[in-house]
C-alpha cells in the first residue's frame, strides 16, 4: 500500500528532539507520525499541525524529558534566573510599572498595527487586484470647478472594451440608490431586501467573487437570471439546495427570477457589498452617453499598464460626448482598486469608504504610545541598574567575571521584557474585542496571517529591550571594583550624560502627551459642536417610517393623526441627511439644487423656519402643479434673486424656446442636511399629493415605547402584512458623524493609556531621585530647611521638564488640530483654553506623580534617613 | 512497598496491553483506553504510564519492524511481565474478596438515580 504521507512539521520535531530523551524519540515519534497521518485526512492541515504541536507538547513530562547534567554551566544559568526573579520581586513597585508600561505600550501597537493592516487589506481578495481599475469622472460646472463623482455614463464601459486592447474586461454596476424590492422563495413569504446589485456577466471573471454552484461563464447571461450569496440562499431556501429555484422579486410589478448561482458571502473587506446579483436588463444603454449613473470597472490585460491606458482615456471619451460651445468637458481618470477604500471619497461611493488620513494618524498614534512606553522601560532600567552598584561590587569582590554581570542584568531584563509582550499582546486582544463595536468588524491579534507579525513584533521589542538593557549591563560591568566602592561612598559624580538622557526622553514623554490631551479635547468639543449646532429644524422626537411604493402612506397618516401622542406627520419622497434628487432651475443660467417633495404637513412637521412667504396649502390649487416651490435661503442665493422674489413669478427652466415658469411661495432659513464637512447646499420643496416613500411623524409623547406601538398596530391596520421599519432623525444624523464619533472614543481611550504610561515614568523617576536624595533632605532638615522648601527642591526639576514639554508640544499640537478642523466647512475656533487646560492637566498628571512622593520624603523622620551614618 | 503498587490509570493500560496482544504499542493501547473508558488521553499520558510500567519491570519492551505508516520508525511492542500479571491479579483478587465481603443491606435503599 503506498498511500502518500504528511510530512510532520519540522519545526515541532525539531523541539521533540531537543527535550526528550533519545532512547524514546523513536516510538514516541512513530506515533505521533501516525496520528498525525490520521488527523490530516479529517481535519484542516493547521488544525492538524496544531494537534500535533499539542502533543509534542504533552511530552513534556519528567519521563520524557533528558536529565540534565550539572555543570557549572546550568548552576550558573540557574543562577542568573533566580537572582533575576529576586530582584524582580524584591522591587515590586518598579517591576509592575516597568513591565505594565511596556505591556499597554506593546498593546497599543499591536492593536492600531492589526486595525490598520485590516483597513489596507481592503479588495486585496481578487487575485488580480493589481490590474483592475474603476474609472469615475469629475462633473466641471460652469465656473470651471471639479465635481469628484463615482459614476459613469453606461456606453463607456462597451467604448472602453471596443476601443482599447489594453483591456481585457470591463464590468458595469448599477446598484439599488437607497431603494429596496420585496424578494422571497415566494409571494407569501417576501423580505425587504436592499443589497441587490445589477450587473454585466463579466462581473464574475473581472471580481473574484467565487460561485459555490453554477457555472460562472453563464449565470448571468438571461434576464432572469439571479445570483444570491451562500447566506441568503440560507435564509431562503434553508438546507435544500437553492439552484435551479424560483425568487420572487417585487419591485412594484411581481417577477420569477431563477436562482443560477450561489456565490461566497461578500468579505467585509470589500468597498462594496451585495446579496444578490442580477444582470443588468436597461436596452439601449450600450449608446447611452447621457445618463451618468453606472459604476465602471476594468480589468487590464497581463502585459499592459494603467500608465499606456491612463492618457487614451480622455480624448477618448471627449470623442463619444457632444460638447456645447463654451462648456468644459467633463473629465475621466482611474482608480486603482486597492486605493479606493483609503483614498477615494468621491459623491455617490457605493459604499462607506475609510480614510487614509486616519491610517496615517492612528499610525502614528501607535508608534507614539509604543515609544514613550520603551523611554520608560529604558529609563527605569537605567535607574534601577545603576542603583545596584552596591550588588555589582559585592560580586566583584567575591570574584564575578565582568561577563557574570553583564549576563545577569540581561537575564533580568530579558524576563521584564517576556513578562510585558506576553501581557502586551494578551491585553491588545482585550482592546480588540471592547472596539469591536466602533470598528464594526470583529479581528483577532491570533488570526493565522498575524503571526509573522507577532514574531517580528517580539523580536524587535526583545532587541530593543535587550539594547536598553545592554548599555547598564556594560556599564555597570565595567565598572572597576575602586570605582564602585566610590560610588558606594558618594564620593563619584552621579553620570552627567545618564542625567541628561533621562530628562530628554521625560520632555519628549509628556510632549507627546500634551499633543493627544489637545486632540482628544478638540475631537470633543467639535463634536459638542455638531450636537448643539442649529440645524435649522427640529430634529427631536422625529420618527421616520420608510415604506415602498405600494404601501398606502396618505391612509396610514390619517389613521396615526388620530394618536393623542402624535404631534403632526408629514409625507415626503426622500429624507433629509439621506439621499436626494436634484433639478436645475434659472434661466438664462441654471443652478443645481437639491430637493424633495413633500406635502404642506411635512414643512410644519419639521419646524423649518420661515424668513419670508408661506407654506404650501391645500386650498391653492397651484400650488401642487410644481411650479411652486420653497426654497431656502442659499437657493435663493444661487438664483441671484433676495426675499423681493416671493410670490413673483421667475423662469425655472426652458423647453423649445418657451420660458417655463415657476414661482417661490417660501423662503426657509438655511438648514444643514449633509455632514458638517461640507457647505450648506441649496434646497427646494416641491408639493404633490402622491410619490411619497417616508412618514416624518413628531411625538408629542415621552412614552416613546408605547407610541411605537400605537405606530406599528396603525400601520398594519393600513398595510396588512407590510414590514413595518422606523428609525429616529436624529439618530441618522448622529450617523453622519460617526466616524469623528468613533475617532473620538479611540482617541480618548489611547489617550487615557498613553498618559497612564507617562505617569508611571514620570512616578518611578521621581521614587528614584527621591532614593538618591534622602540623605541629602535629611541633613538639609538638621540645618533647618522648611518642609514645603524641601518639596520646592525636588519638584522644581520636573516642573521645569514639565514646562518644556507644554512649549514644545504646544505649536505641533495647534498645527496638527488646525489641519483636522479645516476639514469642516463648519466648525469652532481652537480656543486658547484648550491649550491651557491641556497644559494645567499635565501639571496635574506631573504633580500626581511627583508631589505626594516629595511630601513623604520630606516629612520622613530623620532618623530612618541617617540611620546608617 | 511503593514503586510496586499499581496505580488505577496503570492498571488500566496495563490490562489494555494484555487485551491488544501482540499488537500493542502506544497509539493503539491510547485508542483503546479512549474506545473502552470513554476518557480523553493525551499520548503523552500513555507513553508516561508505559515507561513507568516498564520500569517498574511490569512490562517489557521490543521493537517491530519500520513501516511507511510511520514515516519509517519502529513500533515499540510492549508484553506483559509475570511480574505484572502478578500485579494484576493481586489487584483483581483484593477486588474480588472486598465485594464478597460487602452485606446485601449495604446496598438497600440505593438505586442509579433513575
Amino acid at each position: 500500500m503506498a498511500t502518500k504521507t504528511h510530512s510532520t512539521p519540522r519545526l515541532v520535531n525539531r523541539f521533540l528532539l531537543w527535550f526528550c530523551k533519545d532512547e524514546l524519540v523513536e516510538s514516541i515519534e512513530g506515533d505521533l507520525f501516525e496520528q498525525y497521518q490520521f488527523d490530516r485526512s479529517s481535519k484542516s492541515k493547521i488544525q492538524a499541525d496544531l494537534a500535533y504541536f499539542i502533543h509534542v507538547l504533552n511530552f513534556i513530562r519528567p519521563f520524557a524529558l533528558k536529565t540534565t547534567k550539572t555543570s557549572s554551566r546550568n548552576i550558573m544559568t540557574r543562577h542568573y534566573f533566580s537572582f533575576a526573579f529576586r530582584n524582580i520581586l524584591k522591587h515590586k513597585p518598579h517591576s509592575a510599572m516597568n513591565i505594565l508600561s511596556l505591556a499597554i505600550g506593546i498593546a497599543c501597537f499591536i492593536f492600531i498595527f492589526t486595525y490598520v493592516k485590516d483597513e489596507m487589506s481592503y479588495d486585496k481578495f481578487h487575485t488580480d487586484y493589481q490590474r483592475i481599475y474603476r474609472i469615475p469622472i469629475d462633473f466641471i460646472n460652469d465656473n470651471g470647478e471639479r465635481l469628484p463623482d463615482a459614476t459613469t455614463p453606461p456606453a463607456l464601459a462597451p467604448a472602453l472594451k471596443n476601443e482599447f486592447a489594453e483591456i481585457e474586461e470591463v464590468v458595469r454596476i448599477f446598484p439599488m440608490w437607497g431603494g429596496s424590492y420585496m424578494m422571497g422563495p415566494d409571494p407569501d413569504n417576501l423580505f425587504q431586501e436592499e443589497e441587490i446589485l445589477r450587473v454585466d456577466p463579466s462581473f464574475l471573471k473581472l471580481f473574484d467573487f467565487t460561485l459555490l454552484k453554477g457555472i460562472p461563464d453563464s449565470a448571468l447571461n438571461q434576464p432572469t437570471n439571479i445570483i444570491l450569496t451562500e447566506r441568503m440562499a440560507k435564509k431562503y431556501f434553508g438546507d435544500t439546495p437553492a439552484m435551479g429555484k424560483s425568487v420572487i422579486v417585487n419591485s412594484g410589478t411581481e417577477r420569477e427570477f431563477t436562482v443560477t448561482g450561489i456565490v461566497n458571502d461578500v468579505p467585509y473587506n470589500s468597498h462594496f457589498t451585495f446579496d444578490f446579483l442580477m444582470p443588468i436588463t436597461f436596452s439601449n444603454i450600450d449608446e447611452n452617453w447621457g445618463w451618468y449613473n453606472y459604476y465602471t470597472y476594468v480589468k487590464l490585460q497581463k502585459n499592459a499598464t494603467i500608465e499606456q491606458l491612463e492618457p487614451k482615456l480622455q480624448p477618448m471619451f471627449e470623442s463619444h460626448i457632444e460638447i456645447d460651445e463654451g462648456e468644459l468637458p467633463n473629465i475621466i481618470y482611474s482608480q486603482a482598486l486597492e486605493d479606493i477604500h483609503l483614498y477615494s471619497q468621491l459623491k455617490w461611493e457605493l459604499g462607506q469608504n475609510g480614510d487614509i488620513n486616519n491610517i496615517y494618524f492612528f499610525s502614528a498614534l501607535g508608534i507614539f504610545v509604543l515609544i514613550v512606553s520603551l523611554i520608560n522601560y529604558l529609563n527605569l532600567s537605567i535607574a534601577m541598574a545603576f542603583n545596584r552598584s552596591k550588588e555589582v561590587g559585592v560580586r566583584k569582590v567575591f570574584g564575578a567575571y565582568k561577563s557574570f554581570i553583564g549576563k545577569q542584568l540581561l537575564v533580568e531584563s530579558f524576563l521584564l521584557l517576556f513578562t510585558s509582550l506576553v501581557l502586551g499582546i494578551l491585553f491588545s486582544e482585550v482592546l480588540l474585542t471592547a472596539f469591536e463595536p466602533l470598528m464594526g468588524k470583529k479581528l483577532s491579534v491570533f488570526q493565522p496571517e498575524n503571526m509573522q507579525f507577532l514574531a517580528l513584533m517580539s523580536i524587535v521589542t526583545v532587541s530593543i529591550g535587550l539594547l536598553a538593557g545592554l548599555y547598564p549591563a556594560f556599564h555597570m560591568s565595567s565598572f572597576s571594583t575602586s570605582r564602585i566602592v566610590k560610588v558606594m561612598l558618594g564620593t563619584a559624580g552621579s553620570s552627567g550624560s545618564v542625567e541628561g538622557i533621562r530628562k530628554g526622553l521625560l520632555v519628549f514623554q509628556f510632549s507627546i502627551s500634551v499633543i493627544m490631551i489637545v486632540g482628544t479635547i478638540t475631537v470633543y468639543q467639535q463634536l459638542e459642536f455638531f450636537r448643539k449646532y442649529d440645524l435649522g429644524f427640529n430634529k427631536e422626537q422625529l420618527m421616520i417610517v420608510p415604506a415602498n411604493s405600494q404601501s398606502d402612506l396618505q391612509g396610514f397618516k390619517e389613521n396615526i393623526s388620530q394618536l393623542a401622542s402624535v404631534q403632526s406627520v408629514g409625507l415626503s419622497d426622500g429624507v433629509l441627511g439621506g439621499l436626494n434628487w436634484t433639478f436645475t432651475a434659472g434661466y438664462p443660467e441654471s443652478v443645481l439644487i437639491n430637493y424633495t417633495v413633500v406635502d404642506p404637513e411635512y414643512i410644519e412637521t419639521m419646524e423649518f423656519e420661515f424668513l419670508a412667504g408661506r407654506n404650501f396649502s391645500r386650498e391653492v390649487s397651484s400650488d401642487s402643479t410644481g411650479y411652486n416651490i420653497i426654497v431656502n435661503e442659499k437657493a435663493l442665493e444661487d438664483l441671484g434673486k433676495d426675499l423681493s422674489i416671493v410670490g413673483d413669478q421667475f423662469p425655472l427652466d426652458e423647453e423649445e424656446d418657451s420660458l417655463i415658469m415657476g414661482r417661490i411661495i417660501g423662503v426657509v432659513k438655511d438648514f444643514h442636511f449633509t455632514s458638517f464637512k461640507n457647505e450648506i447646499k441649496p434646497y427646494a420643496f416641491f408639493y404633490r399629493n402622491n410619490g411619497f416613500a417616508n412618514a416624518s411623524i413628531k411625538l408629542s409623547s415621552s412614552n416613546v415605547n408605547e407610541t411605537i406601538q400605537q405606530v406599528e398596530k396603525a400601520w398594519s391596520e393600513v398595510n396588512p402584512g407590510a414590514p413595518f421599519d422606523y428609525y429616529f432623525l436624529d439618530d441618522s444624523f448622529q450617523k453622519l458623524h460617526s466616524r469623528e464619533e468613533n475617532l473620538s472614543t479611540i482617541l480618548f481611550d489611547l489617550t487615557i493609556l498613553a498618559i497612564f504610561v507617562a505617569f508611571i515614568g514620570m512616578f518611578s523617576i521621581t521614587n528614584i531621585v527621591i532614593k538618591d536624595k534622602i540623605k541629602e533632605i535629611a541633613i538639609r532638615k538638621v540645618l533647618g530647611a522648611h518642609i514645603n522648601g524641601l518639596i520646592l527642591l525636588i519638584t522644581k526639576n520636573f516642573m521645569v521638564l514639565v514646562i518644556m514639554a507644554n512649549v514644545i508640544a504646544i505649536p505641533i499640537s495647534y498645527f496638527i488640530m488646525k489641519n483636522w478642523l479645516d476639514g469642516f466647512v463648519y466648525r469652532m475656533d481652537l480656543s486658547l483654553w484648550i491649550f491651557v487646560g491641556s497644559a494645567f492637566l499635565t501639571f496635574v498628571i506631573a504633580w500626581m506623580a511627583i508631589g505626594y512622593q516629595s511630601y513623604e520624603a520630606a516629612r520622613r523622620r530623620l532618623v530612618d534617613s541617617l540611620v546608617y551614618e | 512497598m511503593k514503586g510496586t503498587n499499581l496505580g488505577e490509570f496503570e492498571e488500566l493500560i496495563l490490562l489494555v496491553v494484555c487485551v491488544l496482544y501482540p499488537d500493542s504499542y502506544g497509539l493503539s493501547i491510547r485508542s483503546a483506553v479512549i474506545e473502552q473508558s470513554g476518557r480523553s488521553v493525551a499520548i503523552g499520558a500513555v507513553h508516561s504510564a508505559l515507561s513507568r510500567l516498564e520500569e517498574k519491570g511490569f512490562l517489557t519492551a521490543n521493537l517491530a519492524d519500520a513501516t511507511n505508516v510511520r514515516g519509517g520508525r519502529r513500533k515499540k511492542l510492549f508484553t506483559i511481565t509475570s511480574a505484572g500479571r502478578q500485579a494484576v491479579e493481586k489487584n483483581r483478587n483484593l477486588r474480588n474478596s472486598l465485594w464478597d465481603k460487602i452485606p446485601e443491606l449495604a446496598w438497600k435503599g440505593l438505586s442509579y438515580g433513575n
